[in-house]
């Protein structure tokens, strides 16, 4: 039990370090890849609801969506990170550091749709999808209004 | 008191009045609450295009009290206005204001909107012509844009409400009926069925220009069978 105890404290250490070791401009290059690559899968699932409905590009745009949303980017908002250049400039607006319990509530709300967005996607209904996509888009929105930068 | 009636605003103008609430109420809502309403955003913002061009071309073309030459707010207007010398019927000289301050105002949101992007699924109608960081330039500018409608809407709906209690001159009931008590002033005139055909049929072609119809569709998608299946 002990060594257990002792082995999970480590890994937590390690983790916590290999996290840490994520260079400032890094961080921003990978959040702001993660957001452009849902774009595209977005915009995928979009042409798809609005022209002809293929299951299995949704279900594959979905699922990539899905992972990101379940990646835990949340630790690539170092401290410190709300300027910087990744890509680009970063658009985080401080709130991101200071109104942590509402940003979590967004970002939870945001993983929950993407999750049912896969789940709408493996059964193949565009009505439904479409709906969904709806959904996971004012999530995406409700993280945009208060933490993201406009211009 | 020799108070009569004058027929003040036309049925054109008061159906676009209407509308305009109407539109421009469910516009800020859809807006607001994006998700699934964002496309009904981008629809509505296309009729209120419609609305706006039409009240322009009416405003040359109208009856008497639609024009914008008639209730223009010269500085001399506006001084007596503010010494209480002004007897004139329609839009006073501040009111006039406030109706170039709206129209202007929602000109802006309507151009911008067409350009911008929510960053999410939307993206205006005519968002291809500009590239992307303009596209969000324009979109940071609709976002700011908006509360100055929360504000203006404000100062309208209060100068009604001033006009009712203090000054005791209903507004509204003009605006719906189309009348006025008023010992000055003579009635509209102007603004026929060929002026009417002509202001819609310019809105229209507005409409279909900022829909972004006319754009060329995109090139067609390469054979499936060049998708990789990686």
């Amino acid at each position: 039990m002990k060594i257990k105890a002792i082995l999970a404290l480590v890994a937590i250490t390690l983790a916590g370090s290999a996290a840490a070791q994520v260079k400032p401009e890094e961080a921003i290059k990978f959040r702001q890849s993660g957001y452009g690559f849902m774009a595209w899968n977005m915009a995928r699932i979009k042409m798809n609801v609005e022209g002809t409905y293929n299951k299995e590009e949704v279900i594959k745009a979905a699922t990539a969506i899905q992972a990101i949303a379940n990646s835990g980017m949340g630790a690539l908002y170092l401290p410190g990170t709300d300027k910087g250049t990744g890509w680009e400039k970063t658009r985080a607006k401080p709130e991101i550091w200071t109104e942590k319990e509402k940003l979590g509530k967004a970002a939870m709300a945001f993983n929950k749709e993407a999750n049912e967005m896969a789940k709408v996607a493996a059964a193949g209904d565009a009505a439904a999808t479409k709906e969904q996509l709806g959904k996971l888009g004012g999530t995406c929105k409700g993280c945009h209004d208060d933490f993201k930068i406009k211009d | 008191m020799n108070s009569k009636r004058i027929f003040l605003w036309d049925l054109p103008t008061r159906l676009f009045h209407w509308s305009l609430v109407l539109s421009v109420t469910a516009a800020l809502i859809s807006g607001q609450v994006g998700g699934n309403f964002i496309e009904w955003h981008g629809k509505i913002g296309l009729f209120i295009i419609g609305l706006i061009v039409f009240r322009l071309v009416w405003g040359v073309l109208g009856s008497t009290y639609a024009r914008f030459a008639q209730f223009f707010p010269t500085p001399t207007k506006v001084k007596a206005y503010l010494r209480g010398e002004w007897h004139g019927v329609g839009h006073n000289p501040l009111g006039a204001f406030s109706v170039f301050g709206l129209l202007g105002l929602l000109s802006f949101q309507m151009i911008s909107g067409l350009f911008g992007n929510d960053d999410i699924t939307f993206y205006g109608p005519l968002f291809d012509l500009v590239s992307k960081d303009l596209s969000n330039k324009l979109t940071s500018l609709h976002h700011l844009a908006s509360n100055l409608i929360y504000l203006l809407i404000a100062l309208h709906i209060g100068a009604i409400a001033f006009y009712a209690h203090v000054k005791k001159d209903n507004l509204v009931k003009p605006m719906i009926t189309g009348w006025k008590e008023s010992k000055d002033g003579e009635s509209a005139k102007g603004g026929g069925l060929v002026a009417l055909l002509l202001a819609i049929g310019i809105a229209g072609a507005a409409v279909y220009a900022a829909s972004g119809a006319w754009l060329p569709p995109p090139p067609p998608p390469p054979p499936a069978t060049e998708t990789p299946n990686w």
